[in-house]
This record gives C-alpha cells, structure tokens and sequence, in this order.
C-alpha cells in the first residue's frame, strides 16, 4: 500500500512531519474521536443509555480485545517477519499460567506479573522459533503445532496444572488481580486495562515496524536473501521475531485471567491458534489495522448469529443446540469467501474506501 | 583512472566450486585493486555469477581463499561480510517487494542505525532522532544522486523494470559500501536506461564522497569496454584472460570463447 497522498494546502516541512503517524488535523480529530469512543462512550455512556445492552457491549469488547491481543503476536510472526505460526495458544497459555502461578503463589503484584508472563512466554516461544531458523514454510507449521502440543497438552495439563495439588485449575480468589489500589473485579474495569493493553501493544509494535528490527522483519519476510547481503543477521532476527509475538501471546494470557476464574488448559486450545490465524486472513495480512478489524469482524459475526437465530428459535428448535456447529460453519465458510473475493483482508477494503473519499468527489 | 600498482582490496585464491559434478569454477585467481572498476566477463555459464556469490558470501567455495584487505574472509557469512564494507545487487531484481522504495533504502542502512527491539519500540528520543538523521541522509545522498526523487513513496513491486534496477542500486549504495558487488545491471535496460546506470557508477567510482571500488559482470561489452579499469574473463568456470579493457579486445582466446567470431565480441546493443 502505498503511503497516502496529503491534501492540498497541506505541507511537510520536516522529515519528522513526513515521518509521523497521524500527519493532518483530519486525522488527529478522527483519532481523538475514535479515543473519546473508546475511552467514555462505550464504558461510561452505554451501561446508561442502554442499560439492556450496555454492559453485554463491554463484554463484547473485551473479547475483541482478547482476540486483539491473541491476534497481535501471530500477525507480527505471520504478516511481518514472514514465519509460519499454528500454535500460538502455546504462548498465550504460558503468560496466563506465568501470570497466575506468580500472583498465587508468589504473591506478586499483577501490573508486574504481565511484564514476568511477557518474558516468560517469549522466551518459550523463541525456543519453539530455533526450527525456523533451518526449515520454512509448511514444515514450520509442524514445528509451531508442535508447540501447542508439547506446551498446553503435555507440560500444562500433566505437570504445571498439578502444582500446589490444586487439580486442573488454578482458581483465582476475587480480589486478587488488582491493580495498584485497585481491584479490577468488573468488565467495565477489565474493558479498561484492556484498552491500554491493546493501545501499548499496537504503539509498540506500530514503532517497532518503523524503525531498524522491524525493517528487517519485513526484509527477512520478502525476501529473506537480499536481507542477508545487507547486514541483516537473519537467524538473530527471526528468533527476536518469535520473542516479541510470543511476549505479546504472553500479556493476552495475562490479560484473560482477569476474565475467567479459574486457569485451567481448556482455556488454550488448538482451535484458539487457528481462530487467530483466520482473524489475520479476514483482517489483512501485514496490517495492524487489519489485526483490529480481523478481530472485530470474528467476534462480531458469531453474536450477530445468535441475535439472528433467536426469533427463528419457535420455528427450529434445534437451531440454538446446534448454535456451535452454526458458529464453525460460518467461520469456515468466510474464511473461504474472503480468501476467494477479499484476499488482502478488511484492511485493504478500508485503504480503499479511505483513499476514496479522500479524492472524493474527484476521483482520477 | 586510479594508479595500477596500489593495494589490492580483493583478491581471490585458487577458488574451486562444484555443484555436483559440474565445475563451476576451477581455481580462480582474481585480483581487485581499491577504487576500480572491476568487470567479470563471459558466455552464459561461464560462472561469472557464482563468482560473484562466493565473494558476497552466498557460497563457500570447496577450496580456494578470499581475502578482503588482507584479511581471510572465506568463512564469514553475508552479513558479516556486508559489516566489512561489502554490498550487491542482483541478477534478478532481488528486492523487497511489499515495501515503499523509501523503506528499501532504509533497510540499506541497517547496519548504520542502532535501534534495538526496545528502544525502537518506544521511539522516544535516540530512536527518532536516528530515523530523522537517516531520513537526511538518504534524501541527500543517496535518492538526490540517483534520481528516484518522484518514485520515492511507491512501492517497488509495481514500479518499471529500470527504475527497480536504480532502486536496487540505491539500496546497496544505502549501505555505504567499500567493495559494491554489480551483477547485470544493464540486463534488460532501454539505451537511456543503460547510459545513466552507467552514469551512477561511474559517479560513485570517481566522486571522492564515495570512492567505491566496483566488481561489475555485464554482458553489455560496449559498457564494459568503456567503464572498466581490470576486465577478466571466464569460459566454463576457467579464467582465460585478465587485463586492461583494450588488452582484453584483442585477446585471441576471448574471441574464440564468444562463439569463436571477432565480430561478435563488439554485438551490442547499440
């Protein structure tokens, strides 16, 4: 995609404008505006103009943000440095029991907790990334299920789920994630710490990619030869690749315990690794824009089903049983239509609407 | 025209490649003195390109050494060697397609730029400061001297085949190279094309800024004839002859090898 033409009566005058996110004032507004959405109206405002709705909205977002955060590691492994990945659960899984296992155990703040499981679950991952550095493509596929594999179905359910005698999962007493002074005992206040969550990652990794690693990701992942003969030292560079998509893997785990009550393996299934990998095909490979509507598009598609099925419940009573089967179906069935009519993803879709209205209403 | 006799910044020793039981090379000797413009001549698979991976470090010749300013290079990895000074562009335009002309630059400068992964991340202060310098840099020494000003946003894969050749120059010189390692630049370029890729490395060969020693292999004999200071030439992984561009014109063994015809020898395009 090519950057984006300025307006008339629009000029760069410095590198350090030509070079910055968010370049004219339209811009700056849409974003203040898409803040102060983010920010007031849908945690604040909606719970009270539409009391019916308003919180099952949040728990909506959150789940997008969930998949957001998931969806961020594959993206920065699939659509920037180029590297296969089909086990990310693995990693998402190992920052939510790194989190879990430091606040019950070791009484750790859960601030500090999220840095620990982002470590931790990039180590791991980097671990699983030494493959890369001999084989490509479809062979890496093995070797990164293999990480879910080994991770989540071996060495979680058999040995780390059994620490303490506490069976299969780690239940986690209210009260203890809290953030500073403040327990985060509702969606509202999950909602929120998922916000800078998401913000912080896509700063970072939106920074990353501009500067020196994150070009020689996107070297490494066109053309991986050329990149070498430049001074790139791939083998270094993949491996940094697979930290930081495992470290973001890490803070989703992190994050999701604030959802659920208890840690157990079932949370981190092979299933999650695909979902986010189909969040990447629908969104756009190689945007991180296209991580955001990849995400929302696939969590809002199956609560749109559920509305949609409600009032033909009378009619076909084993609409609702089958709800799951529906769900997989359209999933599937998406996948294929986006593949076959939308192949660069949501993102290119909203670069060309954007690009548009931009020339609107002359478009030549 | 540099002095003949001063320091040789390259030289190959007895390099012998087989892929299989195909010799590609069969104990070459070159050697490349600083500031010139070095060109390997020679039919299609002669082993001119296989040459030039084994001195940019894509290969490892079975035997033989590489020796850059003295130094045994034989075993150093690309990026190593792109760390001494060595840079190249390719045969088949080898660049990074999805990215803007301006970015491919900018990988060109990797090696100057110091961001790490976590510092880069949070682009406060050096991170920036770096980016904007680099931005400076390329605008005045790299994208002004080549001319590549108005394509400087496009992204490669949808540019021409000429300017993809300029920008795959641009991205080597990026790099601020000692040694810059030319295979077929001129291939598949229009007249105007090839005069002013000419131009540029005749540019960054002479202008005291860049002062870049240059291995060329080209089919273009005319170009060749006209830029090279040293010319050698390979016929079926064996060096026939090596000297000054008129020597190498009247060189009997180099006629036979360009299908053993005098005339052909001066066939090119123009």
């Amino acid at each position: 995609m090519a950057t984006m033409r300025l307006p008339s009566g629009t000029y760069h005058q410095t590198y350090q404008q030509d070079q910055a996110w968010w370049q004219t004032r339209f811009v700056w507004l849409r974003m203040i505006g898409l803040l102060f959405i983010l920010l007031v109206f849908i945690p604040l405002w909606m719970p009270v103009l539409f009391p019916d709705i308003g919180l099952y909205v949040v728990s909506v977002a959150n789940l997008i943000g969930y998949t957001i955060l998931s969806a961020m590691g594959v993206q920065l492994l699939i659509g920037y440095a180029g590297q296969l990945t089909l086990g990310h659960s693995a990693f998402i899984a190992v920052g939510g029991y790194t989190s879990a296992i430091c606040m019950l155990m070791f009484g750790i703040p859960y601030p500090i907790t999220i840095i620990l499981a982002a470590l931790t679950a990039g180590l791991w991952s980097m671990l699983f990334g030494l493959p890369s550095v001999r084989v490509k493509g479809y062979y890496l596929i093995m070797t990164t299920m293999a990480a879910q594999f080994i991770t989540v179905d071996f060495i979680i359910t058999q040995y780390v789920a059994q620490i303490g005698g506490r069976g299969q999962a780690f239940s986690i007493p209210p009260g203890t994630i809290t953030f500073g002074p403040i327990e985060i005992d509702n969606d509202i206040k999950v909602y929120y710490l998922m916000i800078a969550l998401v913000i912080a990652c896509m700063v970072f990794v939106g920074n990353l990619l501009r500067t020196r690693v994150g070009r020689a990701w996107l070297a490494i992942r066109d053309n991986d030869i050329a990149a070498e003969v430049l001074g790139v030292n791939v083998v270094r560079y993949k491996l940094a690749a697979y930290f930081v998509g495992g470290a973001l893997g890490g803070i989703a785990g992190s994050f999701w315990i604030t959802s659920i009550y208890a840690v157990s393996p079932e949370h981190f299934t092979w299933s999650w690794s695909l979902w986010v990998v189909g969040v990447i095909l629908i969104g756009g490979v190689g945007s991180l824009y296209g991580t955001v509507f990849g995400a929302m598009f696939m969590t809002l598609v199956p609560e749109i089903l559920r509305f949609a099925v409600a009032p033909l419940q009378p009619v076909f009573p084993q609409l609702m049983t089958n709800f799951q089967f529906l769900k997989e179906s359209v999933f599937g069935l998406s996948i294929v239509l986006f593949l076959l009519y939308e192949p660069k993803g949501l993102a290119y879709r909203w670069w060309q609407i954007k690009n548009y209205l931009h020339l609107w209403p002359f478009s030549y | 025209m540099p002095d003949h006799d001063d320091g040789v910044q390259l030289q190959v020793q007895n390099v012998y490649m087989a892929f299989g039981g195909v010799g590609a090379l069969k104990g070459i000797h070159l050697r490349v003195r600083q500031g010139e413009i070095f060109s390997i001549i020679g039919p299609n698979g002669a082993g001119k390109t296989v040459m030039l991976n084994c001195i940019s470090g894509l290969y490892k010749p079975q035997r033989g050494k590489i020796l850059f300013e003295g130094k045994d290079i034989t075993s150093l990895r690309p990026y190593q060697r792109a760390r001494l000074g060595f840079s190249r562009t390719f045969q088949k335009i080898e660049l990074f397609r999805g990215m803007t002309v301006l970015d491919n630059i900018r990988l060109g400068r990797h090696l100057h730029l110091h961001a790490n992964l976590w510092s880069g991340g949070l682009y406060f202060g050096r991170a920036e400061r770096e980016e904007i310098a680099n931005r400076e840099f390329i605008e005045r020494e790299i994208i002004d001297l080549l001319e590549i000003t108005h394509i400087r946003n496009q992204v490669v894969g949808m540019l021409p085949y000429g300017l993809q050749k300029r920008v795959e120059l641009a991205r080597a010189l990026a790099l601020q190279p000692r040694l810059l390692i030319l295979d077929e630049p001129m291939a598949g370029l229009t007249l105007e094309e090839v005069e002013d890729m000419a131009r540029f490395i005749l540019d960054v060969n002479e202008d005291p800024k860049w002062r870049v020693t240059c291995i060329l292999v080209e089919h273009d004999m005319g170009v060749v004839m006209d830029i090279s200071h040293q010319v050698a030439v390979l016929n079926f992984g064996e060096k026939i002859a090596d000297g000054k561009p008129d020597e190498i014109q009247r060189d009997e063994r180099v006629h036979h090898a360009y299908l053993g015809e005098k005339e052909d020898l001066y066939v090119t395009r123009r």
